[in-house]
């Protein structure tokens, strides 16, 4: 179609005054870019290390009320079936973990002092902590639970140990090797009291003075558990998640990350609404810069309109026309600084990446370059461009063809 | 029956809150095949009543009939339509559109048309090929001396075989020489493709290229009758 081909075209016909009224777009978008790519990567690290920070990608529990309140009191929710259901989704091929897990809450004492705790039991070989000496990240197959800044996770089938963490170690003023007694309330209201000894020391900003971690089958033998209460399932990638899900076993109920990880979410929409604040206030701009400049355009092609009608082109054909390079223009700024943001994101990943400091260390976090950022910012961007020139191209058809053309 | 049949009208422009009258009780009537030459001095109406007659422009009273059709009652679809199928413009600043090439230039009213791509390649390029302009199908106008340009617009305003071509002031914007060549070329155009010619001047040399020769004073018609 020929309009489309003029409206293309037309933008080409002073090159430096649309790269210059481009120029608030492509620099307001490459920056929205950088950001969301900085702000994308720390958020995939936060999503990716909340889901191994106990959660997974999902949880399989025999009914709702586990994911209200059974977390700490598992008595009530035990899977009957836990194993042929583990056994079964361990044969998908998207999973790439499947496990067990259960809690309680216990009062730990040493001596005079005593502290509650809510203990966690994973399988030992599905627990991680980082070592101290410097930073790395859990295996995928692993939860990651904290920095192990004193002794070990204790291997699999050692008796009732105990990884503590720093702060609730030092109100109790234990060790590794230390032995402290742990009480709980079983089922049937009786007091169990056990000594575990304290093998590691792990640190987690805002988590080390409450949670503990022990072997899940030394906590179901110290809780008189018959069955696991909830079924973790890791993935090998995020988007298969709703897909295991899907090919559950009836009977069962299920929550995926996106339901558990609340705090993520959060925050996630909190930036996600921040961007597209910024995002708006860029468009909004633009809107105004293109408005402005496609209606000198179009007082300046006055005769070309004129002439465009007087051959037979209709009112209509004339407001397409000027729409059209208004959307191309709102299109191509917005190519042009998702590219130049695309470029400056590669350019600083490869001189190293942005510095960001959490729980005191400092990581280096590279830039997220997504395509997604195309359609976020493109789409929009060639509506604002529509919107822009739909009342200077309303101008350019309210007068008639020979006024058009008197125009000089 | 007249090709255009115009009937006691009056145009005026609004300027300053009041009313300029540019044209005053018009009747005039133009026979199909005829080759008119509108004469008079800058203001009095020639521009206006071309206009009027291109549809271009509406009378504030009186009628405009032109090929049958009283212009003045269609909406801007038909009268679109109308403009497209029934006439065509030359312009005295040629008016092309910088984007197109020539070819381009003198499709856009076959595209209008939707004629289909085999035919318009044939009709632009034999149009062409008449006015002398073959071998600059792919040039942009910009590209191309005065003469060459209103060339390629009279190429334009016949390709789509109009019944009417209306030309204001074509050859204001050429030298001598190259005006008498466009104009020898309108007068050629008119006698082989049979198109009702009427185009305007100030210039009495140019005015010798119409068989009908209508004065302009004021906005009334003077003097309306056969050239010498």
């Amino acid at each position: 179609m020929k309009t489309i081909e003029m409206a293309w075209r037309n933008l080409f016909r002073q090159k430096r005054r649309t790269l210059i009224t481009l120029s608030a777009l492509i620099i307001g978008l490459c920056g929205v870019v950088v950001f969301q790519g900085y702000i994308g990567s720390l958020m995939r690290g936060f999503r990716d290390s909340t889901i191994r920070s106990g959660i997974g990608h999902l949880q399989i529990a025999a009914s709702a009320g586990y994911f209200e309140d059974g977390e700490f009191n598992p008595f009530a929710f035990q899977i009957k079936d836990a194993e042929s259901i583990m056994d079964g989704v361990r044969k998908e091929p998207e999973v790439q973990a499947v496990f067990p897990s259960t809690g309680f809450t216990a009062v730990a004492g040493f001596g005079e002092k005593s502290v509650t705790l809510l203990m966690k039991a994973y399988p030992a070989e599905r627990m991680y902590f980082t070592p101290a000496s410097g930073p790395s990240s859990a295996p995928e197959d692993r939860f990651g639970l904290g920095t192990m800044i004193a002794g070990s996770l204790a291997a699999p089938g050692q008796e009732d140990h105990i990884v503590l963490g720093e702060t609730a170690a030092r109100i109790l003023g234990v060790s590794p090797g230390s032995v402290v007694t742990l009480m709980a309330v079983l089922p049937d209201g009786a007091l169990n009291g056990r000594d575990f000894t304290v093998s590691g020391i792990y640190r987690a900003s805002g988590r080390d003075k409450i949670f503990a971690f022990t072997d899940y089958d030394i906590a179901m033998s110290f809780t008189s558990l018959g069955a696991a209460p909830v079924i973790h399932v890791l993935t090998k990638d995020i988007r298969e998640v709703g897909a295991v899900a899907a090919r559950l076993p009836p009977g069962v109920v299920f929550r995926t990350w996106h339901d558990l990880a609340t705090y993520f979410v959060q925050v996630n929409t909190m930036f996600g609404g921040f961007l597209n604040v910024i995002r708006a206030i860029i468009l909004l701009v633009t809107l105004f810069i293109l408005a402005n400049s496609m209606n000198r355009i179009v007082r300046e092609r006055m005769r070309e309109w004129g002439t465009l009608r007087a051959m037979g082109t209709r009112k209509s054909g004339v407001l397409l026309l000027v729409v059209l390079e208004g959307c191309f223009l709102g299109i191509v700024g917005s190519a042009l600084g998702v590219a130049l943001g695309s470029g400056v994101s590669i350019l600083i990943n490869q001189a190293g990446g942005l510095p960001f400091v959490t729980d005191g260390q400092r990581i280096v976090v590279r830039i997220l370059v997504s395509g997604q950022s195309v359609w976020l910012n493109l789409i929009p961007a060639a509506m604002v461009g529509a919107l822009a020139s739909f009342l200077p191209g309303l101008r350019a058809v309210r007068l008639t063809p020979s006024e058009c053309l008197r125009q000089v | 029956m007249s090709l255009i049949s115009i009937r006691n009208v009056q145009k005026s422009y609004r300027l300053d809150k009041t009313d300029t009258p540019a044209l005053i009780d018009i009747n005039i009537d133009i026979q199909p095949g005829e080759r008119v030459c509108l004469m008079g001095p800058s203001g009095s109406g020639k521009s206006t009543l071309l206009n009027l007659i291109g549809c271009i422009d509406s009378p504030s009273s009186g009628s405009v009939v032109v090929n049958g059709s009283d212009t003045h009652t269609l909406g801007d679809a038909r009268l679109s339509e109308f403009r497209n199928r029934t006439m065509g413009f030359i312009f005295q600043s040629f008016n092309l559109i910088p984007v197109l090439s020539v070819y381009e230039n003198v499709e856009y009213p076959l595209l209008l048309q939707k004629v289909p791509a085999r035919e318009r390649k044939a009709r632009v390029r034999a149009l062409l090929e008449r006015v002398g302009l073959a071998e600059y199908l792919g040039r942009s106008p910009e590209n191309l001396s005065g003469g060459q340009r209103q060339r390629v617009s009279i190429a334009r305003a016949l390709v789509g075989r109009p019944r009417l071509v209306i030309a204001d002031e074509p050859t204001a914007s050429l030298d001598h020489v190259t005006g008498s060549s466009i104009m020898q070329l309108m007068v050629e155009m008119n006698e082989i493709e049979g198109a009702t010619l009427i185009f305007s001047t100030h210039d009495p040399a140019v005015s010798r290229y119409a068989k009908r020769i209508v004065r302009m004073t004021d906005g009334r018609i003077a003097e309306d009758g056969s050239a010498a």
